[in-house]
């Protein structure tokens, strides 16, 4: 997907909400108060666009913590460069979810 | 974990089992992993106040993450065939104007029963008799007395000959009710002349008369009573009995847009005006009197030093009359088409593999037979629907039909000159090159390209003998990285 692409604001929440460090669809639920049925379906739209990826857990880890293992996400290069566009579309994305390099500022 | 938890956390696990069953097989065993991950941390964790954040609300969000799956699916499979440009769309949309045609031309009785003639065929040697040429077919034109000296005088011409009248009447029907019917005054062989079965019941009043309803009049007037035939019918005071009802196929190839015949003996005929003017009908004697060639044949006789002409005209040529306008209208159209625009495809020979060059001829030959499936019903519906003249009906089927072809076929042609010969869409983003008046030897003209990167459609604005019809260069795979449409799904993808 282009840099300049538009995204609606359900998907750009969701891409924030990754890009902050909430990298599993349950915690991006708990950040952004999306259901369920909302967020996982966006977050396969922003994985098919190239926006995001997704990796599973090791199987080990899980089974070390007696736990299913778990999907994680985070952004692309190509995902963080749409982000830095939608910025300027949605200028109070950055301020409602802040990223790791403003809450360590 | 309370035990209320617990009974929710296996409710919802139940709901997750359900919402599995909606997602596709391929796709179904990650979505419960993920979801059932995402379940325990839910279940184990905190829950927090996010909505939708109890496991039983989780679960049923799961139904609609199968939902979108599902919708996903269906338009990913659909894409390519609703893009627009597509040679599927472009086929789809044909086919759904063929339905549009046919489907009108089906509801309209009269031009159902021209655009199929083949279960209300006539015999061959019925012919209509018309002193008014084609234009009489549909308006009567014999009065009775020239009749009822054919019914003498012609042995040796007709087998048969019958003729009837049209007039309105009152009549009684069910129920206290009165109803003014378009009564045709018939000589009492007229179905025998027609060629229907049967002929109805043998009731007939004392004076031998007896009525034929049109299954119209039946299903209107008398709520298509099965037990009708051989009760009596008051016609103007006249007790009548129904001897039948006729069916739709034999009707509608009678002119007049009659209700019902009443079918009376020649001595009940008698009593109308001798300048009583209706249609006649007869069979032809195949020894005396050879079909009528191409349709029609003049027949005349003289009588007080006058010889009028009148026209046999076969039924079964009148039946055959909406097919064969609708050729006559193709060839006109396939004989204008050369002057409306270029015949030649361009010069597709770069590259270009057999069974993509068959394709795209087959693509062209479709459309062809698309838009035939198009204008043939819908110039029969439009001609024939409304209840015109005959030699207008004619004109109005041969004019629409020749200007729909016309059009049409050109429209084929400059459509298949755009479009990519490898995938059959549509060209896209022309550009314009040089200017023929500052380099008259250079390349001028306009150039477009496949969005899926399969090459580039040279069009030259001035024909030269180097370069004078639109040229295909096909492209190498180096050149896919530059069109967006062609670029490998991400490893994701759903």
């Amino acid at each position: 997907m282009p840099v300049d692409a538009k995204l609606s604001h359900t998907a750009a929440i969701v891409l924030q909400a990754i890009h902050a460090g909430h990298v599993y669809g349950f915690s991006v639920m708990q950040m952004t108060g999306l259901p369920s049925g909302t967020v996982y379906p966006a977050m396969r739209r922003l994985e098919r666009d190239g926006l995001i990826l997704s990796k599973w857990e090791q199987q080990s880890i899980a089974d070390a913590d007696q736990r299913p293992p778990r999907k994680y996400y985070r952004l692309t290069r190509s995902g963080k460069a749409t982000l830095q566009a939608i910025y300027q579309r949605y200028p109070l994305l950055e301020r409602m979810i802040p990223s790791p390099e403003e809450q360590r500022a | 974990m309370s035990l209320f938890r617990l009974y929710s956390a296996a409710l919802a696990r139940m709901n997750l089992r359900a919402a599995s069953l909606f997602v596709p097989r391929r796709d179904r065993a990650d979505w419960i992993a993920e979801w059932t991950a995402e379940l325990y941390h839910l279940c184990h964790g905190c829950a927090g106040g996010a909505p939708g954040a109890g496991p039983f609300a989780f679960s049923l969000g799961a139904f609609r993450d199968a939902f979108w799956i599902r919708c996903e699916r269906l338009r990913s499979a659909t894409r390519p065939v609703l893009q627009s440009g597509s040679a599927p769309r472009c086929g789809l949309v044909l086919t759904a104007f063929a339905a549009i045609g046919f489907l009108a031309c089906l509801s309209l009785p009269r031009a159902r029963t021209a655009l199929l003639p083949i279960h209300a065929l006539p015999p061959a040697d019925l012919v209509m008799i018309s002193s008014a040429g084609y234009a009489g077919v549909q308006s009567p034109s014999i009065p009775l007395e020239n009749y009822q000296e054919w019914r003498t005088d012609t042995d040796k011409l007709f087998s048969q000959i019958a003729w009837y009248h049209p007039s309105v009447r009152n009549v009684y029907v069910m129920h206290q009710r009165t109803a003014r019917l378009s009564i045709a005054l018939a000589s009492a062989n007229l179905l025998g002349v027609l060629g229907v079965p049967g002929g109805g019941s043998p009731a007939r009043s004392p004076n031998g008369a007896r009525l034929i309803l049109s299954r119209a009049a039946w299903r209107s007037w008398y709520h298509s009573d099965p037990n009708l035939v051989g009760r009596t019918a008051s016609i103007d005071g006249r007790p009548v009995p129904i001897a039948g009802v006729l069916p739709d196929d034999d009707n509608e190839q009678l002119p007049g847009g009659m209700e019902a015949w009443l079918l009376e003996d020649e001595h009940a005929l008698g009593q109308l005006p001798p300048q009583a003017r209706g249609f006649v009908f007869a069979r032809i004697r195949g020894s005396a009197f050879p079909a009528p060639r191409g349709g029609v044949r003049i027949m005349t006789e003289t009588r007080a030093g006058v010889t009028p002409s009148f026209k046999c005209i076969s039924v079964a040529w009148l039946a055959r009359q909406p097919t064969s306008n609708f050729f006559f209208a193709l060839l006109l159209a396939c004989m204008a088409l050369p002057a409306t625009t270029a015949l030649p495809l361009g010069d597709y020979r770069d590259r270009l593999a057999l069974s993509v060059r068959a394709r795209r001829w087959v693509f062209l030959a479709l459309k062809f037979v698309l838009v035939l499936a198009v204008v043939y019903p819908t110039s029969i519906a439009l001609a024939w629907g409304p209840s015109l003249p005959g030699s207008t009906a004619v004109f109005l089927q041969v004019a629409t039909a020749f200007l729909a072809l016309l059009f049409g076929f050109r429209w084929i042609l400059e459509d298949q000159r755009r479009r990519c010969p490898q995938c059959l869409r549509l060209l896209s983003n022309p550009a314009r090159v040089g200017q023929a008046s500052c380099n008259f030897l250079s390349w001028n003209g306009t150039e477009l390209f496949c969005d899926r990167g399969h090459g580039l459609l040279h069009i030259p604005e001035l024909a030269t003998s180097w370069f004078s019809t639109q040229r295909w260069l096909c492209l190498d795979s180096s050149w896919l990285c530059l069109f967006p449409e062609t670029r490998a799904p991400s490893p994701g993808m759903v």
